[in-house]
């Protein structure tokens, strides 16, 4: 804690830190002093000049900057005085010289800082009767957003915030002068993951979203505060909504998360919610063809076949995939609907993650994500976060850029974060594991990077790099990052909810509240309140899929999983499916696997329901509803609910936060964590576990092991490439598909090879190029991409009209003939 | 991958060495992107970007603030005049008239051929020598409107291959600001600077 200094804010005597900016600290004692370019979250430059006060000196008062004041002992600051006022009232005329007032028009009015402060602090007229400048209207800097200069007030909140905080540094002042305007280069957009934020800090209209110009007045939409279901960061926006429509996002300043940022995937990804192409009412597969049912005549299908295959072979002859796209709420209900109603183990809610279920919910210590600001060190082995999870990727650019932390990252090919490296480590698909030991040994190049990596405290966020990698090898990782001084690890995996998801126990090896199956005491203490439970070893996704081809398994629920896209094994999720006796899928969308399934139950989506989401530091935050599911569409836990009592053994859920209250029952890392709190206390979240609770599965990988490692390196067959498949920010996933203006963003297949390679295949950019694996044979167009090792490819995983490569190491690449005209 | 010729990646690979970080680099830079297609292109900004580590965006925002990198093709000799209060009370404006007069090239344009470009500037700083004008940033001072006539003559006529500031001022120049200031070797071959690396001539050179 900083000290504090006595300063006197018109008239009142205050404490605030030393050195707390004036602006801010005024702020924080409820004087509002207006402002256009100051950002809490970004540098103070000082330029729009709005925040002018008067401050005594020993020199007699000064009229200066707020916004680049720090307060010191004994400081005397006039607000509103004459001077002061006479000040403001000046900035504001000049503003408004060129600003066309064309409020009724444009997308801000009702929520512009410059409408609202002309207001409060303006002169009320203008002496100024000369011609306004003009530009063309608005001019599109990327697909997403559009700039009218002509409403441009040169704040350079825009163009600060794609150099300090995207570091995507596109857009900047052109002709600066009498003509200054905000451009990008000619024929280079924009194109930042995070333009979408602009929109929202822009004090004026000049910039808004193409997704929302012209939609709605801001007083006229309802306004709920929810957390993203896009990643597993869970950032806290604003759901804003008019006649029963989601209309748009905004980023909400949450310390502990998003810090008020979102990338556009997370900004502009609403749209699935309204699409036309949600599912409104039950549907029943009949010779082949959906038909569309009434729910009692859907459940009563469900009833008969489940019944009969749970009758007849056993609840072990069904499998359970899915809630990671779910609330924690409708999560539990699918993990106990699984267990007591059909007597399985067979359920997960990981699709591709891989990862090791214990290690996802129990790896300690674990990071926060606030422990970046604090964290001498970095080290990020993961997926690139900028293309997996825009808002972590932001909190650590800004720890290194703006702090000065020390980043380590490894990766097989280049990561949005490279520019900011003090060490990059590139290794093949496979090899990882060498890399690792090498890295722990030392020896060599290694020994700088180890001791970058000996400045404490680190965190290590620590995932699976791509979709080809040994999924063992983030564990050898994060046992290797534990043994930095003062480490923690923040494991990552990206599927929004997962983590809920498996702190509620949907995972072969995990009962609710982060406990191991097969664990007596938290067997007995569920079974107090579940009833009896399947004791047999269960099965994880690709186990279940597997089960499926080979006649194990005979039914599967699907609960807003799409296996057959998200599961890289395309093929063996596919004919699973296909040799499933029955399906029943609860589904926003007809999606690749939901169309294979018996019958499919409309889901409500995000936005349509109330619940819990639990984010990869084990944050729990409240998601809320403002519009309402269409169609005939249910949440989760009420479709599985009915099915319950079809079955004759009734879940008996009364709400979505009766539920919430059976889990801080059942669930000691989540009592005392209650709706009430999430929404009024707890605003930030609740980090899990919760108050006094303990952490019942405590996973800490201990040290590395160098044997392990070594039978853990794999190589590709001789002659064959190794694969790096990674998924990028927009794809080909459900939600993607369902938001048009991001599906067009998706940068579609293309195969990446090292120049070195390409020419050895007579390869130049953009020729075709044979691409095979065990899975699937494809021709894509190539990409000479020097940031890869030799001998590697890399492929985007999961984009438009592309079959999956499955997540086989090998993959074999030859040149495409020439297709002559 | 640079599109500039090796002589002229090398040059920027020198001017970079000078500085710490190469973003340091963007103005020298950017006259050496001028020197190569005459002035300052799209393609040029992009390569001035690829070698110093900024987005085209930022280059661009520098290029437009300095009114001597020129994005729009120039005549072969570029004519300022100084009409900043000094040369203005000397006859600056006059020297102004003369030059539009003489050329047919209105400030602010260049002629059809691709021969003068005319504009005038603020301050050369050469008040002790006013009015200023400079042909291609070589200086000539004190010059009276016929002088300034005569230059624009010359140069149509003789199409010089380079300018420089001494060979002009004894020819069309009056009276200078400092006599005993040291003389600058290089001659300019085109609208940028004709000083340190850009492989400007020197006297003697051809």
């Amino acid at each position: 804690m900083a000290d504090l200094v006595k300063i006197t804010v018109d008239g009142r005597q205050i404490e605030v830190p030393h050195g707390e900016l004036v602006i801010r600290a005024a702020q924080d004692h409820g004087v509002y002093i207006p402002r256009f370019c100051w950002h809490p979250r970004m540098r103070e430059v000082g330029m729009c000049r709005m925040c002018l006060v008067e401050i005594e000196t020993p020199r007699g008062t000064i009229l200066t900057t707020a916004c680049t004041t720090t307060a010191a002992e004994g400081m005397v600051v006039h607000t509103a005085s004459d001077t002061a006022k006479k000040a403001q009232e000046g900035i504001l005329e000049f503003l408004l010289i060129n600003h066309p007032l064309d409020c009724p028009v444009c997308d801000k009015g009702g929520e512009c800082p410059l409408q609202d402060q002309t207001m409060a602090f303006g002169p009320g007229e203008s002496r100024f009767v000369e011609e306004k400048r003009h530009y063309e209207k608005p001019i599109p800097i990327s697909d997403l957003v559009f700039l009218d200069r002509e409403r441009c007030i040169l704040c350079a909140r825009c163009t600060r915030f794609a150099d300090e905080i995207a570091g995507d540094p596109l857009i900047e002042f052109k002709d600066r002068g009498n003509h200054t305007s905000v451009e990008t280069f000619p024929d280079l957009p924009f194109s930042s993951y995070f333009s979408g934020n602009t929109v929202q800090i822009c004090p004026v209209g000049a910039l808004t979203a193409s997704a929302y110009r012209f939609k709605a007045r801001p007083w006229d939409l309802l306004v709920v505060e929810s957390s993203c279901s896009h990643c597993t960061v869970g950032c806290r926006i604003s759901v804003e909504s008019s006649q029963n429509h989601v209309l748009r996002f905004n980023g909400v300043d949450n310390g502990a998360t998003n810090q008020g940022w979102l990338s556009d995937k997370c900004r502009f990804g609403f749209e699935f919610i309204g699409s036309e192409q949600r599912l409104r009412t039950p549907l029943v597969k009949v010779e082949g063809e959906f038909r569309e049912a009434s729910w009692a005549e859907a459940l009563d299908v469900v009833a008969d076949r489940l019944g009969a295959i749970i009758e007849e072979q056993g609840g072990d002859a069904v499998g359970g995939i899915g809630g990671a796209r779910s609330t924690n709420e409708d999560a539990y209900a699918f993990g106990k609907f699984m267990r007591t109603v059909v007597g399985s183990n067979h359920l997960d809610a990981r699709l591709d993650d891989g990862l090791d279920a214990r290690f996802l919910a129990a790896v300690s210590p674990r990071a926060k994500i606030a422990d970046l600001d604090r964290a001498a060190t970095i080290l990020v082995w993961a997926p690139d976060l900028k293309e997996e999870s825009g808002s972590l990727y932001l909190r650590v650019r800004h720890a290194v850029q703006e702090r000065g932390a020390k980043l380590v990252v490894v990766h097989p090919r280049r990561t949005g974060l490279d520019d900011r490296a003090t060490h990059k480590l590139t290794y093949r698909p496979g090899e990882g594991p060498a890399l690792l030991g090498e890295l722990a040994g030392g020896a060599g190049d290694y020994a700088k990077v180890l001791e970058t990596l000996s400045l404490g405290p680190v965190v290590a966020v620590v995932g699976r790099t791509g979709l080809t990698e040994q999924p063992q090898l983030a564990e050898e990782v994060a046992a290797f990052a534990l043994s930095l001084p003062d480490a923690k690890v923040l494991p990552f995996a990206r599927r929004s909810n997962v983590f809920g998801a498996l702190d509620m126990g949907v995972a072969p090896t995990l009962l609710p509240g982060r406990a191991a199956a097969g664990d007596s005491e938290a067997t007995g203490h569920l079974e107090a309140v579940w009833g009896p439970i399947p004791t047999q070893a269960g099965r994880d996704t690709m186990g279940i899929l597997q089960g499926l081809v080979d006649g194990d398994l005979k039914a599967l629920v699907l609960l807003g999983a799409d296996p057959v896209r998200d599961v890289p094994a395309a093929g063996i999720a596919r004919r699973g499916m296909e040799s499933a006796e029955f399906v029943v899928a609860i589904d926003l969308f007809l999606t690749d696997s939901s169309e294979l399934a018996d019958v499919v139950f409309p889901a409500e989506a995000f936005g349509e329901k109330e619940g819990t989401i639990t984010n990869l530091e084990g944050r729990v935050q409240k998601v809320n509803r403002v519009v309402t599911g269409p169609g005939q569409s249910q949440a989760d836990w009420t479709i599985l609910d009915d099915i319950s009592r079809r079955l004759g053994k009734p879940l008996g859920f009364a709400s979505a936060e009766a539920i919430s209250k059976e889990i801080a029952d059942v669930a000691p890392p989540y009592g005392g964590i209650s709706w009430e709190l999430l929404e009024w206390d707890a605003k930030e979240g609740a980090v899990v576990p919760y108050g006094e609770a303990g952490q019942p599965v405590a996973y800490r990988p201990d040290g590395v092991d160098r044997e392990a490692l070594a039978a853990m390196s794999r190589n590709p067959e001789s002659g064959a490439f190794a694969l790096h498949l990674a998924r990028t920010l927009y794809d080909d996933g459900v939600l993607m598909r369902n938001s048009l203006s991001l599906h067009a963003l998706a940068p579609g297949g293309a195969v990446h090879l090292h120049p070195a390679d390409a020419a050895r295949l007579g390869v130049s950019e953009g020729s075709l190029v044979e691409v095979e694996t065990v899975d699937a044979s494809v021709r894509l167009p190539a990409v000479i991409d020097p940031s890869l090792a030799t001998g590697v490819v890399y492929v985007p995983f999961n984009q438009p009209g592309i079959p999956s490569l499955g997540s086989d190491l090998s993959v074999v690449v030859a040149a495409g003939e020439e297709v002559s005209a | 991958m640079s599109l500039w010729p090796a002589e002229t990646q090398e040059m920027a690979k020198k001017l970079i060495g000078r500085y710490p970080d190469p973003k340091s680099a963007v103005m020298p830079l950017l006259y050496l992107a001028m020197r190569q297609d005459g002035y300052l292109t799209e393609a040029g900004m992009r390569e001035v970007a690829s070698w110093t580590g900024h987005t085209p965006a930022q280059v661009q925002s520098v290029a437009t603030f300095y009114g001597m990198f020129k994005t729009e093709r120039l005549g072969d000799y570029l004519v300022s005049v100084c009409t900043s209060i000094s040369c203005m009370l000397l006859g600056g404006d006059e020297v102004l008239d003369a030059v539009e007069d003489e050329t047919g090239v209105p400030h602010g344009e260049t002629d059809a051929e691709g021969l003068f470009s005319v504009e005038h500037v603020e301050c050369l700083g050469a008040c002790g020598g006013a009015p200023a004008m400079q042909v291609n940033y070589e200086l000539v001072e004190g010059s009276t409107p016929d002088q300034a006539r005569s230059l624009c003559r010359w140069l149509r006529e003789e199409r010089p291959e380079a300018v420089n500031t001494d060979a002009m001022q004894e020819q069309f120049g009056g009276r200078r600001s400092f006599d005993w200031a040291i003389t600058e070797d290089n001659s300019a071959v085109g609208p940028y600077p004709a000083f340190g690396p850009y492989g400007t001539l020197r006297r003697g050179d051809t």
